[in-house]
C-alpha cells in the first residue's frame, strides 16, 4: 500500500529523476518469482522403484501438469 | 476362494527378488519359521517397521501430522534397510513440514537422499522446503543435483530456474525456464518467470513478449498482467500499460494488495 502510494506521488506530481529512481524500484518490487511448488506427497507402501510411485513419477515427468507444478 | 488369493498373494511375494521385496511395505509380513533367538527380534522389528509405516502413512491421509510424525520417527529409529529408510525419512520430512518444522524436514529429506542418490521425489521436496525456510544456498546445491539426475525434468528445472531468479542469477532463470518451456509451450507461469529474468536484465521487448504469451495462455494471471504493464511503461507505451493496470484493478479475483498497486498506478497514468 505504501508503495503504490508513493508511486502515485512519484507519477502524478513529477518527482523529476530521483522520483523515477525510487519509482523503478518499487515497481521492480512488485515483480516478484513465482510461487514454489506444494510438495509432493507421501510415498506410499507400494515403494518406489519399479512400482507405481507417484511422487517419484512427477519429480521425473517433463510435463508441467504431471509434474504438479503451479498453475497460473 | 479369499484365503486362496490370499496363498496366491504369499506364494508371489515369496518368490519375488529380495529388492523388489525391499521396495515396499507389505500388508501381510513373514510367518516365523525359526526357533532362534536372533531371527525371532529381526522379525519382530521388521513386523513393528511395517506396522508403524502403514500407522503413519494412515495419519498422513487424514493430516494427522503429530501421530503422524511420531509413527515414522519410531519407524527410522528402527533403521530398517533401504529403500525403506529412505521412503520413511521422505514421509516423516512431509509430516515435519506440514508442522512447521522445516529445519527437521531439511535433514530428513537430507538424510534419504544420503542413502538414496536418486531419490528425485525428495529433491523435489527438499527445494520447496528450502526456499521455504530461505535456504538459497542448499535449495541451489540441490537443484543442480536434481537438473543433473533428470536433465528433462519439468519439475527440476522449474524450482531450480526459481531459486537462481530469486538469488539473481538471472542467466540461470533464463536457461531453465527456456527449456521448461521448449517441452511446455503452453505453460503461462513458465513464460512469466522467464519474463522477469529478461526485465531484471533491461531486455523489455524480450520480456514484454513473454509476459503478453502468459497473459494470452492464462487471461486471469494477474500478476502477470501487472508484469507486462510496467514492462510497457517502461517502454514508454503509457495507453498499452494504462490498459494492462486498468484489467488488474478491475479483476476482483486477482491479489488485494496487487490491485490497489495497479489502481495506483493507472490513476497516476492518467492524471499525467
Amino acid at each position: 500500500m505504501l508503495a503504490a502510494v508513493i508511486a502515485v506521488c512519484a507519477l502524478t506530481f513529477g518527482y523529476g529523476y530521483a522520483g523515477a529512481q525510487s519509482l523503478e524500484a518499487m515497481l521492480d518490487g512488485a515483480l516478484v518469482p513465482s510461487a514454489a511448488p506444494a510438495l509432493l506427497g507421501p510415498i506410499t507402501e507400494g515403494g518406489r522403484v519399479g512400482w507405481a510411485c507417484k511422487p517419484e513419477q512427477a519429480a521425473g515427468s517433463g510435463s508441467w501438469q504431471n509434474a504438479e507444478l503451479p498453475r497460473p | 476362494m479369499r484365503r486362496s488369493w490370499l496363498a496366491l498373494a504369499l506364494v508371489i511375494f515369496a518368490a519375488s527378488p529380495p529388492h523388489a521385496r525391499a521396495q515396499m511395505y507389505p500388508r501381510a509380513t513373514p510367518v516365523p519359521r525359526t526357533t532362534s533367538i536372533p531371527a525371532l527380534r529381526a522379525l519382530a522389528t521388521q513386523r513393528e517397521v511395517v506396522e508403524r509405516f502403514h500407522l503413519g502413512l494412515d495419519a498422513e491421509v487424514r493430516g494427522d501430522w503429530q501421530p503422524a510424525a511420531a509413527e515414522f520417527e519410531r519407524v527410522v529409529a528402527l533403521d530398517p534397510p533401504e529403500p525403506q529408510n529412505s521412503t520413511a525419512r521422505y514421509d516423516l520430512a512431509i509430516a515435519y513440514a506440514n508442522l512447521h518444522r522445516l529445519d527437521d524436514a531439511a535433514r530428513q529429506l537430507q538424510a534419504a537422499i544420503a542413502r538414496d542418490p536418486g531419490f528425485l521425489a525428495a529433491m523435489a521436496n527438499l527445494i520447496a522446503v528450502d526456499l521455504s525456510r530461505g535456504d538459497l544456498r542448499d535449495a541451489r546445491a540441490v537443484a543442480d543435483r536434481f537438473v543433473a539426475s533428470a536433465p528433462d525434468s519439468a519439475r527440476a528445472l522449474y524450482e531450480r530456474g526459481l531459486v537462481a531468479l530469486r538469488s539473481g542469477d538471472t542467466a540461470t532463470a533464463e536457461n531453465d525456464f527456456g527449456r521448461l518451456l521448449h517441452a511446455n509451450p503452453a505453460y503461462a507461469v513458465a513464460h512469466y518467470d522467464l519474463g522477469l529474468a529478461q526485465a531484471r536484465t533491461n531486455r523489455y521487448a524480450s520480456a514484454e513478449r513473454e509476459f503478453q504469451l502468459a497473459v494470452d495462455l492464462a487471461p486471469g494471471y494477474a500478476r502477470a498482467r501487472f508484469a507486462l504493464g510496467t514492462v510497457l511503461l517502461r517502454e514508454g507505451k503509457r495507453a498499452q500499460a494504462r490498459a494492462a493496470f486498468e484489467s488488474v484493478a478491475s479483476d476482483s479475483a486477482s491479489d488485494p494488495a496487487l490491485r490497489n498497486l495497479a489502481v495506483a498506478m493507472r490513476d497516476a497514468i492518467k492524471s499525467r
